[in-house]
Parts: structure tokens; sequence; C-alpha cells
């Protein structure tokens, strides 16, 4: 075993595309997921049952599938379907990004529902109860109680969850998209290095792991700032 | 619905042995997992010295890249590694990789991060109490694990292990990446020939759906099981 | 020689028995001599150093400096005699830690077994003839959460009975307690003083202490302030220190 510092070093640019590409599914896919996953969370906490059943599924589907199955549906699958070719969206979905964004978003919100609802239900009731004895309206007491609490309770979930799928858009290769580790597959069967473009792609998710890490560790220490937790 | 059926005709045969692939890569890599992460878990027990930190690293770097990386690492030099691993002792083989030991090492290992940590979290929030009664009561060491602190620890880890479970679950979709003809593989051949892949990776996602569900329900009817009698009786 | 031993040395001797937690000096230079059969109570303020004391005469805590020996065992930083005087000393604790996942049956007997390893019909027989010491044997196949605190307490007096010790170290056993179910746990352990086992119990039960009682020992700040007969100790305490902890006590 080997490792070659001078391939390193050359295969830098196009690992550092590859990485480029990884961030930008990975801060895409955050951005469509969360707001879906808060959206799915109130429809899987309704009280109305054809809602909270809609929810219970969607978690299902969406967290219990792998994220490259979800992808070959929607890149390969959808295709079949005679609505959505004729549809106005086909030409969206001819795309591997648009694709990957739409796969990963449902596996990515699936999970976000979940440690919403978790957040939510930890909330002390004496906090929500105190809130409506103030004469807050229900929705106050949900929009300014009951919400921000249980985004502070979530956020360590949230960052764990956030870093697994990070790491999991290595799967996006499948579909064509050039990310980091893909890259890395290129350089590997020009050179027939085992090691030394995987190494350093896995050196390169590294960073972008415990950067996340003392990015979401900064947050927390912002959002609690006032709460006197460390 | 012909398209799934077994023989000649359809592709269910396909789709069933790809499943038992799946199921047993994700069996091997999670025993190997679960071995590895509690021999971590009690070597690293005590938080502090140099055993402690070498797991720190170890665990740092499993979990910090992908396990499609690690799986790609093993297939492609797997045998390279393995080979300069042994020669300083004198072993010389030569040995190929395939696709299904690479995915049960690679994720046997990225798991074993995470459950180590995941254990020795469980052992630490057993009770001070439970070793002392042991001590005082001069309980033999070996007695005092088996019996008293891992089945204390196992119940304490057990939601963690099943989450950890249906990660690795669904995990082993990637070892299809590196060749191995495991469920969605044959799901995306089937697709390819038929020209009805959203038939195939619908059967394929049902497949993994339904484990994740029904593993959840069932592991807490048999934790109640375990659990019988702990909890105080509501009077 | 077994008797002969045991006639010839004190059940509990210390001498010079320093305990630092880092920089924190939980004992300073304890003499203590505990006889055979006798029953001691010890009191004190919170951090006072009185479950330390008792904790060191097993081997919970190690001790720092001076000597212990229990039975004439001497007690050492090898296994072996850690060992031989934790089956001299049995131990009660405050939080009675049971093992939950086991019954009370499997409780009691699970020592014997492992670390004397009975046959399992002859421990049962065991266990349950302690159980039924501290009346509680109708419960042994029940497991510890369905059992009150008290009755928890009395399983775990049992327990350590089962390996048949002949000193009892009770680390205040009923201040985990609710208020009602003290004193089933302090009837249980008056009845076993009854038959000439020596004990040492840390406890803030003032009138368990009169009764039962042979001496009463007085710890403040790692140091044995006072010990004295129970009588004397109550009605004619002789350091200020221990007179203001009455007060405040008895209040």
């Amino acid at each position: 075993m080997r490792f070659d510092p001078v391939l390193a070093w050359g295969s830098m640019p196009a690992l550092l595309d590859g990485a480029l590409m990884t961030l930008l599914v990975t801060f895409t896919v955050m951005a469509v997921g969360g707001p879906l996953g808060l959206a799915v969370s109130f429809a899987r906490m309704s009280r109305r049952r054809p809602l909270a059943w809609f929810g219970a599924a969607y978690v299902s589907v969406c967290r219990g599938a792998p994220s490259l199955i979800l992808l070959y549906l929607i890149y390969n699958g959808l295709a079949q379907l005679d609505i959505v070719r004729d549809g106005p969206l086909w030409f969206l979905f001819q795309h591997a990004f648009f694709c990957v964004v739409i796969a990963f978003s449902l596996n990515h919100s699936g999970y976000i529902v979940e440690i919403m609802r978790g957040g939510m239900e930890a909330v002390p009731a004496g906090l929500l109860e105190a809130g409506a004895s103030l004469g807050l309206s229900p929705r106050q007491v949900l929009w300014k109680i009951r919400i921000p609490i249980a985004i502070r309770y979530g956020l360590k979930a949230y960052q764990n969850e956030a870093m697994l799928f990070m790491k999991s858009t290595a799967a996006v290769s499948a579909v064509t998209l050039t990310d980091l580790t893909a890259a890395a597959n290129e350089i590997f069967y020009m050179t027939y290095d085992p090691f030394t473009p995987i190494i350093t792609a896995g050196a390169i998710y590294w960073v972008i792991n415990n950067a996340m890490r003392i990015g979401f560790g900064l947050l927390e220490r912002r959002l609690n700032r006032h709460l006197g937790l460390a | 619905m012909e398209l799934l059926a077994f023989g000649d005709t359809g592709y269910g045969d396909e789709l069933f042995f790809g499943a038992l692939t799946t199921i047993q890569l994700a069996v091997f890599g999670y025993v190997l997992a679960l071995a590895l992460g509690l021999v971590f878990a009690v070597l690293a027990l005590k938080g502090k010295g140099p055993r402690w930190w070498l797991f720190r690293v170890y665990a740092s770097i499993f979990t910090g890249v992908p396990s499609l990386l690690i799986i790609f690492l093993f297939y492609f030099g797997g045998a390279e590694l393995v080979r300069s691993l042994l020669a300083p002792i004198g072993i010389n083989v030569r040995l190929d990789v395939s696709p299904f030991t690479a995915g049960v090492a690679a994720l046997g290992l990225v798991y074993a991060a995470y459950l180590g940590d995941l254990i020795r979290s469980a052992i630490i929030n057993v009770p001070r109490g439970q070793f002392e009664a042991c001590e005082a009561l001069s309980v033999p060491r070996r007695h005092m694990w088996l019996s008293v602190v891992l089945p204390q620890a196992f119940r304490i880890a057990l939601p963690g292990l099943v989450n950890t479970w249906i990660v690795l679950l669904k995990d082993t979709a990637l070892v299809s990446l590196a060749g191995l003809n495991d469920l969605i593989a044959n799901a995306k051949v089937a697709a390819g020939s038929t020209k009805e892949p959203f038939v195939f990776f619908t059967a394929a996602l049902l497949f993994f759906v339904v484990i994740a569900t029904v593993t959840l329900p069932l592991v807490n009817r048999v934790a109640r099981r375990l659990e019988r009698g702990q909890r105080r009786a509501e009077v | 020689m077994e008797f002969a031993r045991l006639e010839r040395h004190p059940a509990v001797a210390m001498a010079g028995v320093d305990k630092f937690y880092g920089k924190y000096q939980a004992l300073r230079a304890v003499d203590l001599e505990i006889q055979r059969g006798e029953k001691l109570v010890v009191c004190g303020p919170s951090g006072s150093g009185k479950s330390t004391l008792i904790r060191c005469i097993n081997a919970l805590e190690p001790h720092d400096a001076g000597t212990i020996s229990v039975n004439g065992i001497a007690l050492g930083r090898d296994r072996a005699s850690i060992l031989d005087v934790r089956r001299e000393a049995g131990m009660v604790f405050q939080q009675f830690n049971l093992f939950p996942h086991m019954t009370i049956l499997e409780n009691c007997t699970f020592a014997p077994r492992t670390s004397l390893g009975m046959a399992r019909d002859k421990a049962d027989a065991l266990a349950m003839r302690y159980l039924a010491r501290v009346h509680i044997a109708d419960q042994a196949q029940k497991f510890p959460a369905q059992l009150s605190g008290g009755q928890q307490q009395r399983v775990a007096i049992a327990r350590a009975l089962c390996m048949e010790p002949r000193i009892m170290l009770f680390d205040e056993p009923t201040s985990a307690l609710d208020p009602e179910m003290v004193g089933e746990v302090l009837r249980a352990i008056e009845e076993l003083t009854a038959d000439g086992m020596t004990m040492v119990c840390v406890t803030h039960e003032m009138g368990f202490a009169r009764r039962v009682a042979d001496r009463c020992l007085f710890m403040d700040q790692g140091e044995i302030v006072e010990a004295a007969p129970a009588g004397d100790f109550f009605d004619r305490p002789k350091s200020p220190r221990l007179r203001a902890f009455l007060a405040q006590i008895l209040k």
C-alpha cells in the first residue's frame, strides 16, 4: 500500500470540483428538504386523520428507503409514467441534478419530520399552559413558544442527520453527477491507484464533515446563548 | 404483475435472490460491527489514555467519510491492503476481494465506530451502584460484566442498536455500485431489459420500507418482554 | 484456627487512616476499633466522612494511608486481601442497588452462586431463609421495581446476608425511603442485631440509635469528634460540635 503525494496534488483540481458539487447538492437539499420536512411535520402532527396518516406514510417511505433507490426511482422510474413525461415539468426530470435534489430532499425531509415531532413533543406542557394563561392565542403559542423551543431541542438530532446525509450524497455518482466520490473514482480508473485518490477524497470529506460540526456548534451556541447552557 | 413472477416469465426469482444477498450482507456487516463495537467500547471505556484516543481517531476517520468511499477503498484496494498488512509477519497471500467481502468489511468497520460509541455510553449509563453492589458481594468480574452490566447496557442501547441496523441495511444499497448482485443491482438489470423501471424500483423500495417499518414494533415488543417487571407496576 | 483468629482480633481495627478525593481530605488520621458483636452507629453532617469510613472498611474506596484490618485480615491493595475482607463484611447501600433485571430470588442467589460456586437448590434455600428473616419471602418471584422502597431495602439486606458475613455495614439505609417505610427497614435491622452480629450503621435515625447502638460515633470534617455509649452521646454530649449537630437534628 502506498500513497502518492504527487498524484494527490495533481488530482486536487478535479477532486475540489467534485467537492463543490457535493456541497452544492448538500446545501440545495438542505434548503429544499428543510421547509418540506417542516410542512410535512405539521401534517404528521395534525389532528385530521388522513393528514396524519399521509405524514406517517411519507416518513415510512422516505426514511425507510435507501436514497439510492429513491434516486433510481425518480431518475429512471418516473420517465416511464406518461403523466410525468407529458407533464409540464418533464424537462426538469431529465436533469440528473434536479432528480438528485428531489430524491435526497424526500429522504432528508423524512428525517426532519421525526426530528421536529420529537422536539415538539419534548416541549414541557407547563410552558404552553403558561403561554396560554398569559393570553397568547393558540397560534402565538405555537409560533412564539413551541416551535422555537422545539428547534433548539431538535438541533443536535438535525446536526447528526445533516452530517450523515452529506456523506450519503456520495451515491449521486450513480446518475452521472460528478461529485467528490465520482471524481475520485474517475482518477482511479485512469491510474489504477486504489489508494491515493480515495484517501485524498476521504480527507476532503473529513474536512467538510468537521466543518459542518463546527458550524452547527456555533449555531447552537448562538441559539442558546441566553439559556445559560454551555 | 407477471413481471414480478418467478421463473422464466418474470424477474421474481432474481429479485428474491438479490434480496437474500442484501439481507446476508446486512446481517454479516451488522454482526461484525457489533462485535468490533463491543470490543472498542470496552477498550475505550475509561475516557482517557491512549486506547481512548486511538478509538477517537478511528471513529473520526470512519464516521467522517462516506461508507461508499470505504466500500470502494476495500473493493479496489482491499487485496493489496491485506497483503501489505500480512507481509511483515511473513504471510504471503494473493486474494481477490469480492464486492460482498468488501461490503461486509466496509459496513462492519464503519458501523463499529458508531456502535462503539453507542455501547460505550450505554455502559457508562449503567448506574455506579450496580458495579459497587457486585464488588461488595465479591461477584467475580466475568459474571459482573456478563450477568449484570452488559444486560443493562444492552437495554439502554437498544433503541440506538435498532436505529443503526436500519441505517446499515439501507447502506447495503451502496455495495451494488461496487458490482454486487444484490436486490438493487438485479432490480436495475430487470428495469433495463424490460423498460419497466418504475415497477422494479418500487418493488425494491417496498422491500426496504417494509423491513424498516416492521423492525421497530417487533423490537419494541421484544424489549417489553425483556423489561418485564422492571418498570414499577402502575397502581 | 478460624475461631482463634476471631477470638484474638477486634472485628474492625483502623489506625491512622487517611482518605483523599483529589486534594479534598475525606478522612483524617482515623483510629477506630470495633469489637465483635458491637453495634456501632455513625452520624454526622453530610460531607463529614461517615460514608467514606464504612466504604473504606470493605474497600469500595481504597484508603490512602494507615491500616485497616477486618477480623484480623489486613486490607491491602491486592485483590486477594480485598476479596477476603469483603467475605467478612456485607454492605447495604442507600440506593439499594438491587439488580433490576433479576428477580428478588435471583438477586439473592447471584453472589453465592457465582462467587462461592454454590449449587442452585442450595442457594435458593439459603436465599429463602434470609428473605423470610426480613419478612419478604412471599415476594421472591417479583422484580425489584414491583416492590416498594422499604421492601427493596429489606431485599438488599437479605442479599448481603446470603454471603453469610460476620459484619454488616449499612450506609444510610433509610435515607432514600419515603418516611412511612423507614420503620419497617429499621425493624428488620434491629432484629438482626439480636443474634450477635457486628454492625456498623451510618444513619440519622436517632431513636434507632438509642435503642440499638452500643456506641455512637460523631464525625465532622473527616475526624471522629466524639464516641460514647448511646445514653451519654445523646444526653450528655461533650463537644460543642456534637451539641450543635444534635440541636439541629432533633429540632
